[in-house]
């Protein structure tokens, strides 16, 4: 299965989006061997390092805008409701910019999977600080450290109703891989945070290989999962919470495919008439 | 034009006593006779109290616009007496509420709250029941006429509406029952709102989905489509906000749905960066822009055309756009069909302009569903992809998921394939490529209808948008000879349609005069404008007295 283009790669050597590529290769095999080829599965990817992955993939969808590409895959979604959706994120672009749709797309369980690669810094900006970055980090914007306290994304995702709920290390690309195979197969929305060491602005390595540890089991409580979030030390890898509800365009419109199942123009004018006669 | 002869019912109350429910079903009495009419309501941005009323003007053959005085008026309270009364014709008759409307009042009291009382719960929504009754009986149907009406227009609770009714019919003295003789009219036509209208038609050449978050007037758009989710099968979605509504229809565009977003001024302004997007990855999408008078929050309820350079300038960077302002309901169905197979065509977005009231105003129209065009598009059959394939005319074939090509949308500037490029010579072609659209775009535009031309041969009034029918129907009530010039395209802007004309008196609804700039500024046009700005339409009397001094 060719995945690769022939884009040039320009992440610094040794960024942790590295080891997310390779985890995502990995797991569109494994998915196109369950029966989710590339042909369906549609990918979109928010602005920052992180997005670049959109041209490293022989994969077909939409390169977004700053903080959207999760509304970018709703309406992939909700329009064909066949297709699997994944989107790409930075924690600048899903938790800053665009947080509203994180949180609301999860409120309304819509079926889409958001990867997000969190640095807890802005690359592509050149390294101020994001929503997940430490208290006191220093940047060009926050010279004297950074005032403000993170925010716990995974806790804020499980109260706002996220249905599958993970996190996983870039620098364990098999983990990396199964965690979004299941992402992908969750009927819901998914969330896969992804612990990603910025080598230039942000080198976390060193902290994640001592404090990351897997979790054996995904606890079955919507409590228990947001308290398993809190925990900092140690950093859980895994699946934090993973329940089963309705999806949202199935909610609202039954089995329904707006964009395969689109009326005729004939059956269009017939309703019309219809329509204007009762009027 | 030729003198009209019109009969204006005006209905004035609270919310919450079926002011605006009156005037629909006056409108539908009016359209049941065949004859054409024009509703507009005025109402204030709350939900209970204020002060409404809903107009409605009505002529055997044609008219397109209310009239501000009426003939008959049946006023709830005080302060529609105060307001309105005063309006009345010479041969009119004023009806008001006498529990309400004090000693002295001019007219003719009935006790319609009183009565009301009698048939608990919610007297004040039986109001309306009221004012229509008032109608029916001065118009001559018979009681049980009346009776009939009211059943079937007001179901819920129906045999305490229809006593209610017929206890107010007894009250109404002799000398106004049948005082108003309405010929019937020969139209075969349904009354529809700019809104409805442009949703159907939008929907006739093709549209899936509608986004919306609520911001009036466009809300009607949504709540509308909502209610036909099934019946018409589209689908409307109202998500977080403006942000997410327009990055979810370039989403649904991208997977082949046919798609439309809609919102005042400031819902447009949240979607500008994605209006961007559109015109970067090539999205085809129909923004409806309905304006408030503004700016900012504005006045939500009232209409203004104050938004025109902000319509035609949306987003940034460049790529084309289509901006498409419809002067009529009836117009507002067939431009929205026909946008919606130009953003298609030529894969960019498109903005129609409407404003509060043509989105809110209800007209009789005559719409023919066979005459709208369809959006088909030009899609690939076979070979490799290339999303942004260079071609002769700048369209590259669109493929839709699922498929084994490679389809990427890209909003970074992109090689064909849409692979993030910065590359001197990509960024030069993808320019070329879409500045090559535009001039086909153009090309386009001058085998179709983009101005519209009334009564030639007479000094010269240009105008646009809702403005047109209020004009349309000055000159009627002026018996006034003059041209009608109407671009329905605002951009490109049709100039070739504009040779030959210098000057002209221009109206719109704008403090600046912005279209009056618009037309100096594309086809060198000197103008003299009137301008209203104080958010209600133009009344084609004043409207009228206006162009006989400016002609
Ligand atoms: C509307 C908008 N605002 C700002 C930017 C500039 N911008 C590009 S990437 C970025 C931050 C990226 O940070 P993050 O999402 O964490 O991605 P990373 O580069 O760390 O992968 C910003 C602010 C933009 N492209 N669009
Ligand atoms: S700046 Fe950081 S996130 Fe961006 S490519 Fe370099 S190492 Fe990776
Ligand atoms: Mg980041």
């Amino acid at each position: 299965m060719e995945l690769r283009t022939y884009a040039e790669n320009t992440w610094c050597p040794g960024c942790g989006n590295f080891g997310i590529l390779n985890g995502v290769k990995r797991a569109a095999e494994m998915l196109s061997e369950k029966g989710i080829g590339t042909e369906r599965l549609m990918m979109s990817a928010g602005i920052g390092c992180h997005g670049k992955i959109f041209d490293y993939l022989r994969i077909s969808g939409l390169y977004s805008i700053h903080g959207r590409s999760m509304a970018t895959v709703e309406g992939m979604k909700f329009a064909n409701p066949d297709l699997k959706v994944i989107t790409f994120v930075g924690d600048g672009d899903a938790y800053g910019e665009g947080l509203a749709h994180v949180l609301f797309a999860a409120k309304r369980n819509a079926d889409i999977t958001v990867v997000v690669h969190d640095n807890k810094v802005y690359g592509l900006t050149t390294g101020q600080f994001t929503p997940t970055s430490t208290k006191g980090f220093k940047g060009g914007s926050t010279p004297e450290g950074s005032v403000e306290d993170p925010l716990n994304p995974l806790a804020l995702l499980l109260e706002a109703g996220g249905t599958f709920v993970a996190r996983t290390y870039s620098g364990k690309i098999p983990h990396v891989a199964d965690t979004l195979v299941r992402a992908v197969e969750h009927e819901g929305f998914s969330l896969v945070e992804v612990l990603q060491p910025c080598v230039t602005y942000n080198d976390t390595y060193r902290l994640y290989n001592e404090k990351v540890k897997l979790l054996e089991e995904t606890p079955d409580k919507l409590g228990e999962a947001i308290d398993t979030a809190r925990i900092q030390d140690p950093l859980y890898i895994g699946v934090f919470y993973e329940v089963k509800k309705p999806v949202y365009h199935r909610e609202l419109y039954g089995e329904r495919n707006p964009a395969k199942d689109s009326l005729s123009r004939e059956e269009r004018v017939r309703r019309i008439r219809n329509l204007l006669s009762v009027r | 034009m030729k003198k009209n002869e019109v009969f204006t019912y005006l209905v004035g109350g609270r919310a919450g006593e079926g002011v605006k429910k009156a005037g629909t079903v006056a409108m539908s009495i009016f359209t049941r006779m065949g004859r054409a009419s024009f509703e507009m309501d005025d109402y204030p941005s709350l939900i209970r109290g204020g002060h409404n009323f809903s107009v409605v003007s009505t002529a055997a053959d044609t008219i397109t616009s209310h009239y501000m005085e009426a003939d008959l008026m049946v006023l709830h309270d005080e302060r529609s007496y105060l307001e309105h009364q005063s309006h009345v014709k010479p041969t009119g008759v004023v009806v008001y509420n006498s529990d309400e409307v004090g000693e002295g009042a001019r007219g003719i009291g009935i006790p319609m709250k009183s009565e009301a009382k009698k048939y608990p719960p919610n007297p004040e929504l039986r109001m309306g029941v009221g004012s229509v009754t008032v109608l029916a009986a001065a118009i001559g149907m018979p009681v049980n006429q009346a009776e009939e009406i009211i059943k079937k227009e007001y179901p819920r609770d129906r045999e305490k509406n229809a006593d209610y009714a017929r206890a107010i019919y007894e009250l109404i003295p002799s000398e106004v029952l049948g005082k108003f003789h309405l010929e019937k009219g020969t139209h075969q036509s349904s009354a529809l709102t700019g809104n409805q209208a442009a949703a159907l038609g939008a929907y006739s050449a093709g549209l899936d989905m509608y986004f919306a978050y609520p911001m009036t007037p466009s809300t009607s758009i949504l709540h509308f489509l909502a209610a036909h989710m099934s019946d018409l099968q589209v689908v409307a979605i109202h998500p977080e906000n403006e942000i997410a509504v327009a990055n979810m229809a370039v989403g649904a565009a991208f997977a082949g749905a046919k798609t439309m977003v809609g919102s005042s001024g400031g819902g447009l302004a949240l979607m500008e960066e994605t209006y961007s997007l559109a015109g970067m990855v090539e999205a085809p999408v129909v923004f409806v822009l309905s304006s408030r008078s503004g700016p900012s929050t504005g006045v939500p309820t009232y209409t203004d055309q104050g938004d025109l350079e902000f319509a035609v300038n949306q987003g940034h960077g460049e790529f084309p756009r289509i901006v498409v302002a419809p002067g009529s309901v009836e117009e507002a169905y067939y431009k929205a069909a026909e946008l919606l197979l130009l953003v298609w065509r030529f894969q960019t977005p498109g903005t129609l302009v409407l404003d509060r009231h043509l989105s809110e105003s209800s007209h009789t129209v005559n719409i023919d569903p066979e005459k709208a065009v369809w959006a088909d598009f030009i899609s690939h059959d076979s070979g490799e992809y290339r999303r942004y394939e260079v071609t002769e005319t700048g369209i590259s074939p669109l493929l839709f998921p699922p498929s084994s090509e490679l389809i990427k949308w890209n909003s970074y500037e992109h090689d064909e394939f849409g692979i993030t490029s910065d590359k001197a010579e990509k960024i030069v072609a993808m320019h070329d490529k879409r500045k090559k659209k535009l001039s086909k775009l153009h090309e386009y535009l001058k085998t179709i209808k983009t101005v519209n031309v009334y009564n030639p041969g007479h000094p010269v009034i240009m105008t646009y948008g809702s403005t047109t029918m209020s004009v349309l129907e000055a000159l009627r009530a002026g018996d006034i000879d003059a041209t009608v010039v109407q671009p329905v395209y605002l951009r490109p802007f049709p100039v070739w349609e504009f040779t030959g004309y210098d000057r002209a008196v221009v109206v719109e609804q704008s403090s600046t005069g912005q279209f009056a700039t618009l037309l100096k500024e594309k086809a060198q046009v000197d103008s003299l404008v009137i301008a209203k700005y104080d958010g209600r339409p133009f009344d084609p009397q004043n409207l009228a007295l206006a162009i006989k001094e400016a002609v």
